[in-house]
């Protein structure tokens, strides 16, 4: 599949020593997307958005903006939130967005300008000359996302931009991230919050092992594979009715909630009657993967 | 006249000249907060014009396109290149730092107190009382001038009605020699061998003098022929070569050349290799290098600092320059300006070498410990270096093994000044050594930023150097 308005990674391959740190990865970030970026700790998410700016030489594979292969100077259009974070601790916020926004080409009049608006619109503007070590560890990543942003970049990667927020935190910086891609921007971002994920993204790529496990947009992942059902059998919350059901897994139960795959051909009224004979059925639904399920089936 | 009467004027003249320049530093520093204010204000209030005026999204793509148009002023090419931006970064930076005033005040007080320390001592040079026994004779009076002329020291004279009395004026401190013309010359205190104290130098001298008029006059000689004798004149020496035109006060003055670039270049190496270590421990260096190459990042900082310190030295040599003209101190007079001037020329020879071997060893720390472990082999040749050229300026006699390491660009920036300090290098050999350390510093640059580049995105820990010689980046 190539992307032509978008990033394009072409088989990605990276070894550490005898580890495999990415494996053949290919896949797109288009434009106008909030793509969610997942994968299990040292699946190559990290070393994948290094590869992207330059910092991690590859043994093999491409990456590609909007046909072109990806060069400092396009590098410059893109924004970049790492996983460690990155920010002079000493330095004033307001100087510290500026020079980052310098070193993206920004004249001193726009940078100081975009520096103040981004401030602003990530509720950090009263923190302008303060000493960043001095700030709470959400507004220092507030900080760190205003310099991924200050020179309107065309394409945002961000490493767990979520990590560590409050609520609040996570509505602000979950916006900026929507508006930014209804504006036309690529968004790639990873988090293990995948409920956010599922809240944000139109799309997510899934890899482990420095391979690529399941890509698509959130819906298509969530409606395909088997049927899923939810029931709710009172006095039975841990779903012994169904464990002698054939053709029927249970996936988990919480909280009462039993939820069970059914098999291709397996028929959901029987499942049902099968309920019914354990109990009084208060909740009997269909319902779509959740990300967690789709995350957890890709990597298995 | 009264020497302290002599240098009073000056010692104003001094007083205005660092008034001048504190006045002058407050005002510069008052200005660019100003500017800084100004700025930010004018920021302020466009943004928020604009904030009235652009009701959308693309309307305000629009203005921000018409703003880079307007916002665009005459810079040199260099200016708006990112190692200019990195450099101007950390110019800002150090400035800010309060550390750095502190630094420089403390080598400001410590130069202004060796320039002004010794003047002051001179100019109060203490007359030694000399007591005679009886009457003072012409012959004990022409061997105390003489004595204090060949010591560089004065002295008074004064009668002593008894042996007694001067016994016990000498050992109350009144006097601090005496004299008696069957007894010889009185001190409170033996002097030393070792001692070159002026009344240890003055007695010596006293006694030699006295004892040589004691033989004039034992011998009968009648005062033609003394005349004669005190005439006699060294015969002729010849060289073949001409003497080296260095002083005692070239030599001082060499001495705190080397001091400064030894304090400095210790310093300016720590905030390389401090500087880029906290940029690799703060993480700040992958955000940085997402955007600009290492050689563009690495080049600024070094340009960046590298600056910083030729203002401080130029700030400083120039202080001591104008002090010492200003107190009319020895120790910056003749050829010191352009000595102190070659100094600075080495701090920044110096500088310029080892500023990327510092570089490269905090690209590979990530903490403050393993900063230590790093700074402590770099500095052995520096300190090598400057134990060497202490004690060649005491000799002023260099070994061959000295004058090679004039040459060495780890040891060149300084032993050479001392080198030409005590007139045992010439110009073309001080250019020789210059254009070797130069030519060193282009292949250690390059094999540092090369070092860089590889170990400072590593993460995991001390990097060692076989690994990144062998790695590839990341």
């Amino acid at each position: 599949m190539s992307i032509v308005d978008g990033l394009e990674v072409t088989g990605l391959s990276r070894h550490f020593g005898e580890i495999t740190a990415l494996d053949g990865l290919s896949f797109g970030v288009p434009t106008g997307q909030v793509i969610g970026f997942l994968g299990p700790n040292g699946a190559g998410k990290t070393t994948t958005m290094r590869a992207v700016f330059g910092l991690m030489d590859l043994e093999s594979g491409s990456i590609t903006w909007k046909g072109e292969p990806v060069s400092q100077h396009i590098r410059r259009k893109f924004g970049y939130m790492p996983e460690e974070r990155g920010l002079y601790p000493g330095m004033l916020v307001g100087d510290q967005v500026e020079y980052l926004g310098r070193l993206h080409g920004m004249t001193a009049i726009d940078a100081r300008r975009e520096t103040l608006n981004w401030l602003d619109r990530l509720e950090i503007a009263d923190r302008f000359d303060s000493r960043v070590d001095s700030l709470s560890h959400g507004n220092q990543q507030r900080v760190q996302l205003a310099a991924a942003l200050v020179h309107d970049p065309e394409l945002l990667i961000l490493d767990e931009p979520l990590s560590g927020l409050d609520p609040t935190g996570i509505e602000t910086i979950g916006g900026v991230l929507t508006e930014q891609a209804r504006q036309g921007r690529g968004v790639l971002f990873s988090s293990h919050q995948l409920d956010q994920v599922e809240d944000l993204c139109e799309s997510v790529v899934i890899i482990e092992s420095g391979k690529l496990v399941a890509a698509g947009t959130v819906d298509d992942l969530a409606t395909q594979g088997p049927r899923r059902l939810v029931v709710r059998v009172e006095g039975d919350r841990d779903g012994q009715w169904a464990r002698d059901l054939s053709g029927v897994t249970i996936s988990e139960f919480s909280r009462g909630d039993v939820r069970l795959i059914l098999d291709n051909g397996t028929d959901s009224d029987i499942v049902l009657k099968a309920a019914m004979q354990s109990g009084k059925v208060t909740q009997f639904s269909f319902e779509r993967r959740r990300m967690s399920e789709v995350f957890r089936e890709a990597i298995s | 006249m009264n020497p302290i009467g002599e240098y009073f004027p000056a010692t104003i003249g001094a007083r205005g000249t660092i008034t001048v320049v504190v006045v002058l530093l407050l005002v510069a520093l008052r200005l660019i907060r100003h500017l800084r204010a100004r700025s930010i204000r004018k920021a302020r209030s466009a943004d928020i014009s604009q904030a009235s005026v652009n009701s959308d999204d693309n309307s305000r793509q629009l203005t921000s396109a018409s703003r880079k148009q307007k916002s665009k002023r005459f810079q040199l090419p260099w200016a708006r290149s990112y190692t200019a931006q990195v450099a101007g970064r950390e110019i800002r930076e150090r400035l800010r730092a309060k550390s750095i005033r502190i630094v420089t005040f403390m080598i400001l007080a410590a130069v202004g107190a060796a320039v002004v320390i010794p003047v002051l001592t001179k100019a109060k040079a203490k007359t030694y009382e000399v007591g005679v026994v009886g009457p003072i004779s012409r012959d004990t009076s022409v061997a105390l001038a003489q004595a204090t002329k060949a010591t560089g020291t004065v002295a008074r004279l004064a009668s002593v009605v008894s042996k007694k009395t001067a016994d016990q004026e000498v050992k109350s401190g009144k006097l601090d020699i005496a004299y008696e013309c069957s007894a010889g010359i009185l001190t409170n205190q033996a002097i030393a061998a070792t001692d070159t104290s002026g009344k240890a130098r003055l007695v010596r001298q006293l006694s030699l003098e006295i004892g040589i008029a004691e033989a004039f006059n034992e011998a009968k000689l009648s005062p033609s022929q003394i005349e004669a004798i005190s005439r006699a004149k060294p015969v002729k020496v010849f060289s073949l070569q001409p003497p080296p035109k260095v002083t005692q006060s070239d030599r001082n003055t060499a001495l705190l050349g080397i001091i400064v670039v030894f304090v400095m270049l210790n310093q300016y190496n720590t905030w390389t290799l401090i500087g880029v270590m906290e940029e690799k421990s703060s993480r700040v260096v992958a955000v940085l290098l997402s955007t600009i190459k290492p050689i563009q990042l690495l080049g600024g900082k070094v340009i960046g600092i590298g600056t910083v310190a030729l203002a401080q030295a130029g700030l400083v040599i120039a202080f001591a320059l104008a002090l010492g003209k200003a107190v009319g101190s020895s120790l910056l007079s003749g050829t010191a300006p352009s000595m102190l001037a070659a100094s600075l020329v080495w701090l920044l020879v110096g500088y310029a070498f080892y500023c990327w071997v510092y570089a490269a060893a905090g690209s590979m720390a990530e903490r403050q410990d393993q900063v230590q472990t790093l700074a402590i082999p770099l500095s052995i040749p520096i300190v090598a270096a400057y134990v060497i050229a202490l004690s060649t300026v005491s000799s002023a006699h260099p070994s061959l093994f000295t004058v090679v390491l004039g040459y060495i660009p780890l040891t060149a920036p300084l032993v050479m000044p001392v080198l030409v300090g005590i007139g045992h290098a010439t110009w073309w050999e001080l250019l020789v050594s210059v254009c070797i350390s130069l030519a060193s510093t282009v292949l250690v640059a390059r094999f540092a930023a090369t070092i860089y580049r590889r170990a400072v995105l590593r993460t995991r820990g001390r990097v060692r150097i076989r690994d990144v010689v062998r790695a590839s980046n990341g």
